[in-house]
Parts: C-alpha cells; sequence; structure tokens
C-alpha cells in the first residue's frame, strides 16, 4: 500500500532521517511510535508531501508518489491541532476539500450527510461552528473532513495528545472502531507507548531518526529487538552486576526486565527460577495492581503485582523475588 | 518547521506576481520613506548665505546663535512633565477602577475612558471652550477667586493640564490589562505573610506593572516632545508648531526657515530613535510572567482606613468630573443657540439642533441704522458647506489611507511568515516599521518639501500642488500608520495555527485559495479592527492636516480649528463654536461606534455569531407564536384548505 524506500530527510546540514524504510499494507493500522525528534512526524510528513525527501522514494499503490503535489496523493490527514478552520461552520469544514474538488453542490451535500452520519454527527451540529463542539466531536469533525474526499490511506499526528487522559482513552477506542469500520489504512504517530500498543495492528519504533524495530505490538514489547524499544516501551528493571554474576549471564551485554516478571514470595516459586533476598522499600497503590521497589542484590527493583487483596507487602518486610531467566532480555 | 533541503521551488505566475510587488513595495519605500527623509537631512548641510555660497553649518550656528534651542527645551520640559502628571493620573485612574474598591466604579470608568472617544484638536477645543479667558469654568471660578487670573489657561499650564488628561488612554488601556493579568494569590500570599495593603502595593503590585509603566512613560515622553494640537491652539513654543510654522515661511521673511524646520525635525527624530531604542531594549529583556498555573481573578482591595477611603473616593470623583466636564459641557452646549453658546450661560429654552442640521439667515443692524440680512450665517455641521467638505475630504483621505495600510500590512505580513527566518522577509519587516523611528512631523514636513516641486520620481508631478495634495495626504496617512498596521496584523497571524495552511493544502486548496478562504477569514476581525483604529485616529488627526494645509487640502481638524477663530466675524458663522462642538459630538459618535463594533461585535468568533443568530431566532419564533403567526399553527392548517387558498 504505502512503502518508504531508503527515505533520507535533510534540514539543512542535519539528517532528520536516515535510510527509512516501511511497508504499511493494505488496511492495516500502522503506528509511528518513539520520543519527541525521533522523526515519526517528518516521515508522516514525507508521506504526506508537506515534506521532499533528498533522497528515497514514496511509493502508494505500487506508483511513485516521492514528487506528487499533497493535493494530488489522495491521503486525508488528521493534524494533531485537528487544524479545523475556525471560521467556517462544521458543514463548511467537511465540504471545503469537495469545494475545492468543484463537485456539484446537491454532490458536497450528499457526501457531507453521509460522512457526517458515519462519524456520528447530527444535522444540528453541522450547522455549528467548531469552537462550539466539544474535543470528542470536533475530532469526528477532522477525522470527516479528512475521510470525505475518499482518501486511499489516512495519516494521522497525534491527534489525541491534547486532550485530558479520560477523553483520551474513549476516544482512542472510537478510532479503532472507526477505523475498522471504514476499513481505511491508517498510518498513526504518537509518541504514547499504550496508544500505540491498544490501537495498532503494528509498530515502527523510531529514534534518532532511524527505525529501531518494525513488528506487531506483542513483538516490541516482549521481543524488544534493541534496548532502545526494551526501554521505551513500558517500564524496565536493568539488571546490575550481582545479579548478572550470580545468574551467570553475558557480562559484556546489558541486560534488563520488564516490572511484571519479576515474581514475589509464593509467585518465585518455580522451576529454573533465580531467587534473591529483597526488602520492600516503599510501594504505589493503583488499584487493580500494587508497584514496589524493593532493594535486592545491591540494587532497586521496581516489580508491579496483580492485587489480590491478600498478598499485599508493607514496606520494611523481607520478600522473596524471583527472575526466570527466560524473561531477561539482553542486548 | 524549516524547509527541508530537498524542497522543490516552483516557478510560474506566482513569482511573476512576487517580483512585481517587490519592485512596487521597493519603489514604494524609497520614494515616500527613504529620499524625503533624506532630502530634509541633507537640506540642512546645503543652506546658502548672503552670498549664495553653500555653508553646511550655517543652520547649527543660527540654532545655537537664535532662539532655537528655547523650542527644544519647551518640547523637553513639556515632555518631562507630562511623564510626571500623565502617570500620576494614568496610574490613579487605572488603580481607583481596578485594585482599590471605589463605589461606581464602572461608572467612574466610562468617565476615564472618554478620552478614547474624544482626542486631539476636538478635544483641546474643548477644553478651550470651558478655560480659556472666557470659559464657562472659568467664569465660575471667578466668582469664587475674584483675583484669579482670568487668562490663566494659557501657555504651558493649559498645555499640561490639558495633555495630562488627554493622554491617560494608553494607560486606561494597557496599564488596565496588566493590572487585571495580576496574580491575586500573590496578593494574598503577601498578606499572608503579613504584609499590610500598601506594601503589598508597592511590593508585589507594582512591580508587576513596571514593564508596562516603562513603554508607557515612552510613549508619553515622546507625545509630550512632538505635541502639536494643543500647543499650537493654546499658545505654546514648543517643536512641532514651529516646524509647521517655518515650513509655511519664505526665505522673504527669516533666515532659511526650512532648513530651520528640517534641523528642528532631524532633532525630534533623534530623541525618537533613542527613546524608542532604549524601549526595545527593555522589551527584549522580557515581561513578568505570572508562573501560576491557575490564576486567581484580581478581588478589588477595600481601603480600610476610613479617612484614606474618603480621600481616594473624593479624589476619583474630582478626577471623573474634570475628565466628564468638558464632554458634558459640549452636549448640552452643542444643542443651545448661538447666543447661549456665545454667553457661555445655559439657556433652557434656547435648545435647539440648528448647531447639527439646517440653516438660518442672521440679520442685523448696521452702525447707521440699516438692518441687512445675511443667509446662512448660522448653519449645522451637515448643512454648512465647509464643514461637510472637511468631513467628506477627511473621511475620503482616511478611509484610503486606512484601507491602504491594511492591504500592503497584510499581504507584507503573509509574505513575511512565508518567508520566516529570511533576510528578505526580515528587510520587509524592518521597511514597514521604518516610520515608527520618524516623528510624524518629520515625514510630513519632508513629504511637503520635497514633493513641492516637480519630482522626477514622481513622473515629474508636483505632488504638493492643488489637488495633488490629497494623493500626498493619502501617502502620507498611510506611512505613518504602517508600523501600527503591522505590529496588530502580525500579531493576528501569529495566532493562526500552521497545521490549518497545510490542512488546506492537504484538502487541494492552492495558496491563494488557502490565503483567501482559510487564514484573512481568521485574521479579518483583527484587520478590521486596525482600520477602524487607524481610521479613527486619522479622521481627525491634526499634526498632519497642520502640515499639509491647503485649499484642497482643508482636513476636518483644521475646519475644527478654523471655528475657533471665526465666530460672528462680520454676521458671518454665527454659531461657529456650536457647530464646533456639534463637530465634538459627531467624532465621540463616530469614535464610540468605530470601537463598539471593534472590540462588541468585531471581537465575536463564529460561535459566538451563531449563537447569537440562533438567540435572536428563538426570540423571533416565540414572538411570531405569541402573536398567532408560529408554525405549529400554520402546520395545523389542513393541506387541502391550503391547495383550496392558493
Amino acid at each position: 500500500m504505502i512503502k518508504l524506500t531508503d527515505i533520507v530527510v535533510k534540514f539543512g546540514d542535519f539528517e532528520a532521517l536516515h535510510n527509512i524504510n516501511v511497508h504499511v499494507k493494505e488496511g492495516e493500522f500502522f503506528t509511528f511510535l518513539g520520543p519527541s525528534g525521533c522523526g515519526k512526524t517528518t516521515t508522516l510528513r514525507t508521506i504526506t508531501g508537506f515534506i521532499d525527501p533528498v533522497s528515497g522514494t514514496v511509493q502508494m499503490q505500487n506508483r511513485d508518489i516521492t514528487h506528487v503535489p499533497i493535493e494530488k496523493r489522495n491521503i486525508g490527514i488528521v493534524f494533531q491541532s485537528y487544524a479545523l478552520f475556525p471560521t467556517m461552520t462544521v458543514h463548511d469544514n467537511i465540504a471545503f476539500g469537495l469545494k475545492i474538488k468543484k463537485l456539484k453542490k446537491d454532490e458536497i451535500e450528499k457526501k457531507v450527510t453521509e460522512i457526517a452520519k458515519k462519524v456520528d454527527l447530527s444535522d444540528e451540529q453541522l450547522k455549528k461552528a467548531v469552537s462550539q463542539l466539544s474535543g470528542g466531536q470536533q475530532q469526528r469533525v477532522a477525522i470527516a473532513r479528512a475521510l470525505v474526499t475518499e482518501p486511499a490511506i489516512i495519516c494521522m499526528d497525534e491527534p489525541l495528545s491534547n486532550l485530558d487522559a479520560k477523553l483520551r482513552v474513549q476516544l482512542r477506542n472510537e478510532l479503532k472502531k472507526m477505523q475498522k469500520e471504514f476499513g481505511i489504512t491508517t498510518i498513526y504517530v504518537t509518541h504514547d507507548q499504550e496508544e500505540a500498543l491498544t490501537l495498532s495492528d503494528r509498530i515502527a519504533v523510531f529514534n534518532k531518526g532511524y527505525i529501531e524495530q518494525i513488528g506487531t505490538p506483542n513483538e516490541v514489547y516482549n521481543h524488544s529487538e534493541t534496548e532502545f524499544v526494551a526501554n521505551f516501551i513500558g517500564d524496565i528493571n536493568p539488571l546490575k552486576d550481582e545479579i548478572i554474576r550470580d545468574m551467570q549471564l553475558d557480562e559484556n551485554k546489558h541486560h534488563f526486565i520488564r516490572l511484571e516478571r519479576l515474581r514475589v514470595n509464593q509467585n518465585a516459586e518455580g522451576e529454573g527460577v533465580f531467587k534473591i533476598q529483597g526488602v520492600i522499600e516503599s510501594r504505589e497503590y493503583y488499584g487493580l495492581y500494587i508497584k514496589y521497589y524493593i532493594t535486592a542484590a545491591n540494587q532497586q527493583l521496581k516489580v508491579i503485582e496483580k492485587n489480590d487483596g491478600i498478598n499485599i507487602y508493607e514496606p520494611g518486610e523481607t520478600v522473596k523475588v524471583g527472575i526466570h531467566p527466560d524473561d531477561v532480555m539482553s542486548y | 518547521m524549516q524547509a527541508p533541503t530537498g524542497a522543490k521551488q516552483k516557478y510560474g505566475l506566482g513569482k511573476l506576481w512576487g517580483i512585481f510587488g517587490g519592485v512596487l513595495f521597493v519603489y514604494l519605500f524609497l520614494g515616500f520613506m527613504v529620499m524625503p527623509c533624506l532630502d530634509t537631512l541633507t537640506s540642512i548641510f546645503s543652506a546658502k548665505d548672503a552670498a549664495g555660497n553653500t555653508d553646511p553649518f550655517a543652520v547649527i550656528r543660527f540654532f545655537f546663535a537664535g532662539n532655537m534651542p528655547s523650542f527644544v527645551l519647551n518640547s523637553l520640559k513639556l515632555a518631562v512633565l507630562l511623564v510626571v502628571t500623565v502617570n500620576i493620573v494614568g496610574i490613579s485612574i487605572v488603580l481607583l477602577t481596578e485594585y482599590f474598591d471605589i463605589k461606581g466604579a464602572k461608572i467612574l470608568r466610562l468617565g476615564y475612558m472618554t478620552t478614547l472617544i474624544y482626542s486631539g484638536v476636538a478635544l483641546v477645543t474643548g477644553y478651550q471652550f470651558l478655560y480659556d479667558k472666557d470659559g464657562i469654568l472659568t467664569n465660575w471660578l471667578l466668582q469664587f477667586f475674584p483675583n484669579m487670573d482670568r487668562q490663566w489657561f494659557s501657555g504651558f499650564i493649559s498645555v499640561l493640564f490639558t495633555m495630562t488628561f488627554a493622554c491617560t488612554s494608553n494607560h486606561a488601556l494597557f496599564l488596565r490589562n496588566a493590572i487585571r493579568g495580576i496574580d491575586y494569590n500573590t496578593v494574598e500570599a503577601a498578606r499572608n505573610m503579613g504584609a499590610k495593603p500598601f506594601k503589598v502595593l508597592l511590593k508585589v503590585v507594582m512591580p508587576t506593572l513596571l514593564p508596562t509603566l516603562f513603554s508607557l512613560t515612552v510613549m508619553t515622553f515622546i507625545t509630550g516632545l512632538c505635541a502639536m494640537s494643543a500647543p499650537t491652539l493654546l499658545g505654546y513654543n514648543s517643536i512641532n508648531p514651529e516646524i509647521v510654522r517655518l515650513a509655511g515661511s519664505t526665505t522673504a521673511d527669516e533666515a532659511f526657515p526650512q532648513a530651520r524646520a528640517a534641523l528642528l525635525s532631524i532633532i525630534l527624530a533623534l530623541f525618537t530613535i533613542v527613546l524608542l531604542s532604549v524601549l526595545n531594549h527593555y522589551e527584549r529583556k522580557g515581561h513578568y510572567l505570572s508562573v501560576s498555573k491557575t490564576k486567581a481573578k484580581l478581588v478589588k482591595q477595600k481601603i480600610q482606613n476610613p479617612v484614606a477611603n474618603v480621600l481616594a473616593h473624593i479624589y476619583a470623583y474630582v478626577l471623573f468630573v474634570i475628565y466628564m466636564t468638558p464632554v458634558v459641557m459640549i452636549i448640552i452646549f452643542s444643542l443651545q443657540n448661538w447666543q447661549a453658546i456665545r454667553s457661555k450661560t445655559l439657556d433652557f429654552s434656547g435648545w435647539t439642533l440648528i448647531n447639527y442640521f439646517g440653516s438660518q439667515d442672521y440679520s442685523y443692524t448696521t452702525s447707521r441704522g440699516k438692518t441687512k440680512l445675511r443667509p446662512n450665517a448660522i448653519s449645522g455641521v451637515f448643512a454648512n458647506e465647509k464643514t461637510i467638505g472637511g468631513i467628506r475630504l477627511s473621511f475620503i483621505l482616511s478611509a484610503i489611507a486606512a484601507a491602504l495600510a491594511c492591504v500592503i500590512v497584510v499581504v507584507a505580513v503573509n509574505y513575511i511568515f512565508k518567508h520566516k527566518n529570511k533576510k528578505r522577509s526580515k528587510a520587509v519587516e524592518a521597511c514597514l516599521l521604518f516610520p515608527w523611528l520618524l516623528p510624524t512631523i518629520l515625514i510630513c514636513y519632508s513629504y511637503r518639501i520635497f514633493f513641492n516641486q516637480n519630482v522626477w520620481y514622481v513622473f515629474g508631478n508636483n505632488l504638493y500642488y492643488a489637488e495633488n495634495v490629497r494623493f500626498l495626504i493619502i501617502m502620507a496617512y498611510t506611512v505613518v500608520k504602517l508600523p501600527f498596521a503591522l505590529r496588530m496584523v502580525k500579531a493576528a497571524f501569529y495566532a493562526i495555527d500552521e497545521e490549518l495552511e497545510d490542512a488546506a493544502r492537504n484538502l487541494g486548496a492552492s495558496s491563494l485559495v488557502t490565503f483567501l478562504r482559510v487564514k484573512l477569514p481568521i485574521v479579518l476581525p483583527s484587520v478590521l479592527a486596525v482600520f477602524a483604529l487607524n481610521f479613527n485616529a486619522l479622521f481627525t488627526e491634526y499634526d498632519m492636516s497642520a502640515t499639509f494645509h491647503s485649499s484642497h487640502g482643508t482636513s476636518y481638524a483644521m475646519v475644527i480649528q478654523s471655528m475657533c477663530n471665526e465666530e460672528g466675524r462680520d454676521g458671518m458663522n454665527m454659531n461657529a463654536s456650536g457647530r464646533r462642538c456639534a463637530s465634538t459630538v459627531f467624532i465621540m459618535l463616530v469614535s464610540g461606534l468605530i470601537l463598539y463594533l471593534v472590540y462588541g461585535v468585531g471581537a465575536r468568533d463564529l460561535g459566538e455569531r451563531l449563537a447569537i443568530r440562533e438567540k435572536r431566532r428563538k426570540k423571533f419564533e416565540n414572538l411570531r407564536n405569541s402573536i398567532g403567526l408560529g408554525g405549529a399553527k400554520e402546520e395545523a392548517v389542513p393541506v387541502d384548505v391550503k391547495e383550496a387558498v392558493k
């Protein structure tokens, strides 16, 4: 569907993207994930045509679109700020692209009404100014505006970043539902790992203008290919000298273990599990789970335990911490 | 975002338009900013002595030998004292209405803000009407203080007094905003730590206002230095009136008047440049920004000491009376007949609209006992040919200039934002800000002298000659208003989300369509506000009008000024003062309406406008229903009946 081959983008002397290669499949929800300044938005803007690469090609449906003007690429965009035109009504915002394409008035009306229905915008809301809508409604307008011109793919640049936590989760679900309904190929940019993991079919993890790993959420989380990916996706414990020595791990490598893979007391029992003695320093209560800070083998370990209401440990309590060698990620 | 290295350059019609626009811009900048001012500068050093030889330092020698330094010193004296008095009154009115709990603060605020709609020559003549030797208030004061000097309202004191109250508009706007931006939690924190109210005001509130106060002080100083209408009308020898006088003088009357005028304008320009540089430097250091994430709204402070509280109230209302009296008197007297106005006593049977509309003949008896009739000697603002001519001319010239300034600035700012961080966009911005460094009088004087000959640069035309002067006035008006327009419009463009432009392009809109349908509607309220404010200022503008005053360039301000002198002379213009009062009321109405449209109606966004429309629609529907014309009743009519009616 979309194929980026050896894309290089420079800003003056600064090389923002180094040989980026991505292949997004038809109907896929593909996410560019990474910290600020890693190149994910630059890659998206290269696909949408706002940035011309110094070298490399962008192909869409096997057609080279590297130098095709923005408006002729047939790509819908949902911007970070939604970029809804404040001086137009919701209706006019959605109809803008159709008017530019010089469609007939009744055809425009038909398409606007159809798409509004699909994204659950009422006739009343169509007459309103965008400033009169809530954050969620504005998002739907942005999606409707991007979809009404029937693009081949839709690109979303951190569309949830300006919303509060609760609304974010709610809209995240709506977004996923809508994407499945429309069946449209979607490229999504975010720095939020949770968002990427919950929404995506596949994720590309960016770092300093390179792609560190491309894979399904399970692959990037449980089988992180690089230290950066392991560190960036979810929380992680670096294992220090004493544990590395005692577990006879390769001392030339860095070793990590995810918080939920550490086992405490009775959970630490089992074949092949390496056990160490630790003391609970403090704990954070999250309801669904409890996070413990444990001092063991001359280092601090963060552990997440399911809150079963029974096995709750107090600060100062001595506990057994178990590490299964299979859970250790080494780089 | 910085343009990527690989970005393509597009050539075509747009590029041609760009080149044409660039050439036109350079042509106008050189012709209407650089060349006239350079000509003024060089004229100082090209004065000729009696033998006809060029003597580069003759004017400078003359400057120090004659009384010219006194004009500079007078202007400096006015500027320095004005800074003190304007700040005292300006800070007082803001504290009294925004910080302290003074009863009737809303009414007081309205009174203090009257200078926003009542300024310039209209205000000065209004003060004259009240305070000059025959003024209403002078007469009233003489009843209590018989030994008082009847002519107390003249010269320096009168200029200082008038300008003190005329120049607090900026305080009323900007200092008010600054004080409203204070985080009340900081006040509460200081009180909580034991600071007394006065200490809180001094140590917590005032420091946050200092940057604004500094800017206001510099602007007030420049206003004082460049004062024109008050010194001219009230008789005070400062720089600007002298420049205008010299500009109209000839070598037959005195030694090199033009070169002296040029020298004075250059001195004024130097002062302005130094002051604005200081201001710019200070502004770059940054302002105090509230670090609070949850800013609390300022709560008005009650003055605890009862004596201080009473004194503060008295002070507030005395200021209110000073601000309001001229306004109220002008309105009242604009509705009185000429006899009442001339005697400056209210005649409760003499109410009339003749100062506004219509005309009357005036009959009088000559010294030989003959009765003569002077047709239309009494006429209203809208019936007097000269007045209506001034209004028409000022209206047209101001509207064209205000629109021109907006168009130039909008196109330029769009260019500046499109080519951000490029040298050419910075150069365009610098060119548009250039007039800010030059006093208005220097620009006008330079135009008057430079273009008062056949100039090759404008295709051999004399732009000061006959009706051409109107074009020159438009150019001067436009140039002078460019910096203000640029600052305001640029701020509006900053508010445009860059993603909007991307979104429009993504949806297939060209640069022109994006500009016209997306960006322009967003900045339009600000552009219209700039247009309105510039129009407001230019409509009754005095400084430039006085410099370009000629039979073809008699603007409204000059007509108002002339009304001060011509009242009743030879039985003509019997109600010149009444017409002047009516003119002032007319100006207040126009200014008030414009401010309402700009800040009241124009500030509403689409959401607010739609909400108001919806509210009105519902009201209208309710009304229709209540009088039995509602849709529900119409629907109740059977279809066949409707058909029958058809």
